[in-house]
């Protein structure tokens, strides 16, 4: 349905030019929520800016139904835009911003009445149709924001951001409400966020950006479980990194007793493995057993997260479920071994520090 | 007990804030008061032979503001000249505003969208004008339009008139250098408007299907509405009032209300004529800023 291709986006000239988008090439599927996840400067808004159309891009084409609109003005895009700010005009009642988009496009006043109420009785705000937006507390404005930019019924809803400024409990109830939209109205969204956790949550694929390109484009699952490269196991959840190499179909990691045996070209790798999956104890031939010192213990509540230090200084977390054992199974001081565990272990490639 | 205590602190604390705000009372009353006072009292009197007033109450200095007695039959008519002159400064006032929006407003908006650290440079580009003497500022427009002046020289170099055109002391000349005098009175409070609009919004407006020129009307101008009226004020009023700009660009014949009031204390030697059309213009003022304040609460309750 939409097709970005070869992307490019850079600002300045010359030798003070700042490329905030790099070549990006996706496709994005009807009706799909897909979540532009990175770090600030990442070029995930810029992204974003290009699609709705504020800035031309330097390179590549933009392709929705067939038909390019990389070089359309935001107005002759079928594209809105929810933004961070939520950008409401404080002069205009709630209605009135509402239904903007139907009155620039010289409808009839009827058929915008109708849809200005269609509009707000699907974020539920009918009653506050004559306020002004200014007397509208941050979720309040969020919703107008979102019925005024699906009141022209545009083909992609870009939302910049939007529950950054909400509070941690209002911004839960937005994403369950913003997901709920996106099922009843079939539209294709577009999300950019910093947040992993509300990305995980509402999204049906999440691209992970990062200086300008694409680290990687998946489902929340496959993020989390196979992550592409080392940015993407450390930005989605938490990880440790161990140096090591595979040599004749093994995995060497110099810290542990022996060696396990694994189907890898050969070459350094980075093994990555998730703190939950870290077995404190012996697991003989489940993986990798590694000796190390048991350095701190934090207690999270519903878990202990138990820091380790193994033998040439590299350190490690486990995460230890406080209901499923009683609590971590050692003290800090204690010298115990653990076990990486086969399934668990992700061989990254090694990137030059 | 509290209460009388509480009683007292609201005493001394009232006594306080009477003794603190004495020195701004003086001050008004002094600078302010007093002199209005006096013209006030000098509109009812008789005039002196030699200029000055005589301390006789006459109602006369009122009469000869809008009427002529005449002085061989006491026919009361309107007085053709005092009306002429003040539907001139009227009318002159308005288009003065007019023509510093048309130029102004988007002058304001250049500005505005500049990035920050060139709209300094900007800002002060018009406001160098106001370190020179308004007269100084005046005379230069003259030598531009005079029958020798850069123009007509021009125009006639070029071939297009074959006489000079005469411009000066006339409505134009007039309308010409207040526009020009006037002018950062109306960009500075339609620029700081307009510095404070995020254009976010107007981003949000094309976003919406709204073409430019919808987005201007619609989102832009009603934001900036405030800043607009401010400028205007602030140009239409001194304009009323203005003497040295249609002294020096309309000449003894086309006379504002400005001129015709120093006239009166001068050849006229007419004071107390001189002073209810002081207040006259005061009046003018006063309602052009009641409606000033009546737009702009209007804008403000739209906020």
């Amino acid at each position: 349905m939409l097709e970005i291709r070869n992307l490019t986006k850079s600002f300045g000239r010359g030798a003070s030019s700042v490329t905030a988008l790099n070549e990006v090439t996706f496709p994005i599927a009807e009706g799909e929520l897909f979540t532009l996840l990175g770090p600030s400067g990442c070029g995930k808004t810029t992204l974003l800016r290009l699609i709705a159309g504020f800035e031309p891009p330097s390179g590549g084409h933009i392709v929705l139904d067939g038909r390019d609109i990389a070089q359309l003005p935001p107005n002759k895009r079928p594209v809105n835009t929810v933004f961070q700010n939520y950008a409401l005009f404080p002069h205009m009642t709630v209605a009135e911003n509402v239904g903007f988009a139907l009155g620039a496009q010289g409808r009839p006043g009827r058929e915008i009445a109708e849809t200005v109420e269609r509009m707000l009785a699907l974020v539920q705000l009918g009653h506050l149709a004559h306020r002004k937006s200014g007397e509208l507390s941050g979720g309040q404005q969020q919703r107008v924001a979102l019925a005024r930019a699906l009141a022209p019924k545009p083909r992609i809803l870009l939302l910049d951001e939007p529950l950054s400024a909400l509070d941690m409990k209002l911004r839960k109830e937005m994403q369950v409400e913003l997901k709920r939209l996106q099922q009843e109205t079939g539209l294709t969204f577009i999300f950019v966020t910093h947040d992993q956790e509300e990305a995980l949550t509402m999204s049906d694929r999440i691209a992970v950006m990062n200086g300008g390109r694409i680290q990687q484009i998946a489902t929340p699952r496959q993020l989390y479980d196979q992550p592409a490269n080392r940015f993407v196991a450390g930005f989605i959840g938490e990880s440790n990194f161990l140096d090591a190499s595979c040599a004749g179909g093994n995995l060497v990691l110099p810290q542990a007793a022996s060696p396990l045996s694994i189907a890898h070209p050969d070459g350094p790798v980075t093994l990555m493995v998730r703190p939950e999956h870290v077995v404190l104890g012996l697991a003989p031939d489940a993986g990798l057993s590694v000796p190390a010192r048991v350095e701190r213990l934090v207690y999270f509540g519903t878990d202990t997260h138990v820091h380790l230090v193994l033998a040439d200084g590299a350190r490690l977390v486990a995460r230890v479920q406080n209901a499923l054992r009683g609590g971590a199974p050692c003290a800090e001081g204690d010298a115990i071994s653990i076990t990486l565990p086969t399934d668990a272990l992700r061989l990254l490639p090694k990137e030059a520090a | 007990m509290a209460t009388d205590a509480e009683a007292l602190a609201l005493r001394t604390d009232t006594r306080r804030r009477w003794v603190l705000t004495l020195p701004a009372v003086t001050i008004i009353s002094l600078f302010s008061i007093l002199p209005l006072g006096v013209v006030v009292v000098y509109s009812f009197l008789t005039p002196g032979d030699y200029g000055n007033v005589k301390w006789v109450f006459s109602l006369d200095g009122w009469f000869q503001v809008l009427f002529e007695r005449d002085i061989f039959d006491d026919t009361v008519t309107l007085s053709d000249a005092h009306l002429t002159i003040l539907g001139r400064s009227v009318a002159l006032s308005m288009a003065t505003t007019i023509i510093t929006l048309i130029l102004g407003v988007p002058t304001a908006w250049f500005i505005a969208t500049r990035p920050a650290r060139q709209r300094a440079f900007w800002l002060f580009l018009i406001t160098i004008p106001f370190w020179t003497n308004l007269l100084v500022r005046t005379i230069a427009v003259q030598e531009m339009i005079r029958n020798e002046g850069i123009f007509n020289r021009l125009f006639q170099w070029l071939g297009l008139i074959d006489a000079p055109i005469p411009m000066m002391f006339t409505n134009f000349a007039i309308l010409l250098g207040m526009a020009y005098v006037f002018l950062p009175l109306m960009v500075l409070p339609v620029y700081a408007a307009m510095e404070r609009f995020d254009f976010r919004f107007a981003e949000a407006g094309y976003d919406l299907y709204a073409s430019r020129f919808y987005c201007l009307r619609k989102v832009v101008l009603p934001q900036v509405k405030a800043g607009i009226i401010a400028g205007s004020i602030l140009v239409f009023v001194p304009s009323l009032g203005a003497y040295v700009t249609p002294r020096i660009m309309g000449g003894g014949k086309t006379m504002m209300l400005g001129n015709l009031i120093e006239t009166q204390f001068g050849q006229g030697r007419n004071w107390p004529l001189g002073a209810a059309l002081s207040l006259a213009l005061t009046a003018l003022v006063l309602v052009a800023l009641v409606w000033y304040t009546r737009l702009t609460s209007q804008v403000r309750r739209n906020d």
